[in-house]
């Protein structure tokens, strides 16, 4: 109740920010919250399930039309409390700034992609995962980006996640120097003048992979 | 001194020191092939970070260090001696930096440049290789943060000090490298923990802590004479 009546407060002054109201009179349920930080930034806090929904409509509804996505990313506030996600968005016709987020508790990271909105969304979801283990559903291609694909130490992002990684530095040196760089492309098609094309990563023979098979049989 | 018809008479050209010297100079074949090696060392550049602005000023005109025999940055790893790794180098990058390092035919030397390649500097993190002497063997740290141009000369001339000294009689031990050792890590665990894991003050270092003496780090020997 606070955040509505800030909302109607700041109605009419010079800090209003008109895809507030209008976000919020479209999908009632979807706008949580509601915080203005640092002056004149405007946060809406989304419910997870209809994100989707709400972001298409910003991009696509001509008052609004957020067609930029400058940033995904998220935050981790660790003692358990929820991850939160982060979209910021901007209208480059209107001129205009929203950050959008969503919290997660940590038992359901889990939340729908925007790749399809935004293309720019497919690196920075992977990243957002690579680096916080937030999965995103429909996204095309979502693997490891930063951290090598074989990376079995978890989300280094996370609070809980140890400083200097999971496991020790001899370890950590002997699974680096047993990733092949090249099981990642095959460098005949990185060759110059053939477009260059990454393979799908789950059909690249992964080296560990092959003799668990051979167990089972 | 005599007449240099008569020399002429007697076969003996004029020689490089003058008419009637030898031809040839006797010498070690030690001392020939060191003195080869050592002023045409080629580096390898292996620069990930801010280290390798440094080193490519090291190059350029107003330090030059083709006046030293690095007359070439050797972007290739199949012509060059001595592979300069400057900057921090992640684990992400460490089997490339092995291969590089496979690929260079022997005899090579090794120049780690900077804190990051030599001890993984302020990244005591979770991605870094720290120190990249558990990688590949190193033969000089250059210290600094970057270390200026003057510095990384002086470590290459460390190395032409170092190679002053080699033998090739001992050449075979000191610089042979398995292969059956090729992207593997340079030691065993224990050594590689010992390398890499947090020493001296890093645990517990702050800003009020000050220096204190660990005996970790002691002082190589000046040029020789």
């Amino acid at each position: 109740m606070n955040e509505t009546t800030t909302l109607t407060e700041l109605n009419g002054t010079e800090l209003a920010h008109p895809s507030v109201p209008a976000v919020s009179a479209r999908f009632p349920g979807g706008i949580l919250r509601h915080e203005v930080v640092a002056g004149d930034e405007h946060i809406v806090y989304v419910d997870p399930g209809q994100s989707f929904a709400i972001l298409e409509w910003l991009k696509t509804d001509p008052d609004q039309f957020y067609n930029y996505l400058s940033d995904v990313t998220a935050v981790d506030f660790g003692g358990g409390r929820p991850l939160q996600v982060v979209w910021q968005l901007f209208s480059i016709p209107h001129r205009r700034h929203l950050r959008v987020k969503a919290e997660l508790p940590l038992d359901a990271l889990e939340i729908d992609s925007v790749a399809g909105l935004w293309a720019s969304a497919n690196w920075l979801e992977r990243e957002v995962w690579d680096m916080f283990g937030i999965h995103f559903r429909n996204h095309p291609d979502l693997r490891r980006i930063l951290m090598p694909e074989h990376y079995a130490e978890g989300h280094p992002l996370r609070k809980d996640f140890p400083l200097r990684g999971r496991f020790s530095r001899a370890e950590q040196t002997r699974r680096a120097l047993e990733h092949n760089p090249e099981d990642d492309y095959i460098p005949s098609q990185l060759e110059q003048g053939r477009a260059p094309q990454v393979v799908p990563w789950r059909e690249i023979q992964q080296p560990g992979s092959t003799p668990s098979e051979g167990q089972e049989s | 001194m005599t007449d240099s018809s008569e020399l002429a008479r007697k076969g003996l050209p004029g020689g490089m020191f003058g008419e009637g010297s030898p031809t040839f100079l006797t010498t070690k074949v030690d001392f020939v092939v060191n003195w080869a090696r050592r002023n045409s060392l080629w580096p390898m550049p292996f620069g990930t970070a801010c280290c390798a602005i440094e080193m490519m000023a090291s190059a350029a005109s107003n330090h030059d260090l083709a006046r030293f025999g690095m007359e070439r940055m050797s972007f290739s790893p199949r012509q060059a001696d001595v592979l300069i790794c400057a900057g921090r180098v992640p684990y992400k990058l460490a089997p490339v930096l092995r291969r590089i390092w496979d690929q260079m035919p022997q005899p090579k030397w090794c120049v780690s440049m900077g804190a990051c390649a030599s001890s993984g500097g302020v990244f005591d993190v979770y991605s870094m290789v720290q120190g990249i002497d558990t990688i590949i063997p190193v033969d000089v740290y250059v210290p600094g943060c970057p270390p200026r141009p003057e510095a990384l000369i002086y470590g290459l001339m460390m190395i032409q000090e170092k190679i002053r000294g080699e033998t090739l009689a001992e050449h075979g031990i000191n610089r042979f490298e398995d292969p059956d050792q090729a992207g593997h890590p340079r030691a065993d665990d224990r050594t590689i923990q010992a390398l890499s894991g947090p020493f001296g003050n890093s645990t517990k270092q702050n800003r009020t802590s000050g220096f204190v003496h660990t005996a970790t780090t002691h002082r190589p020997d000046d040029r020789n004479p």
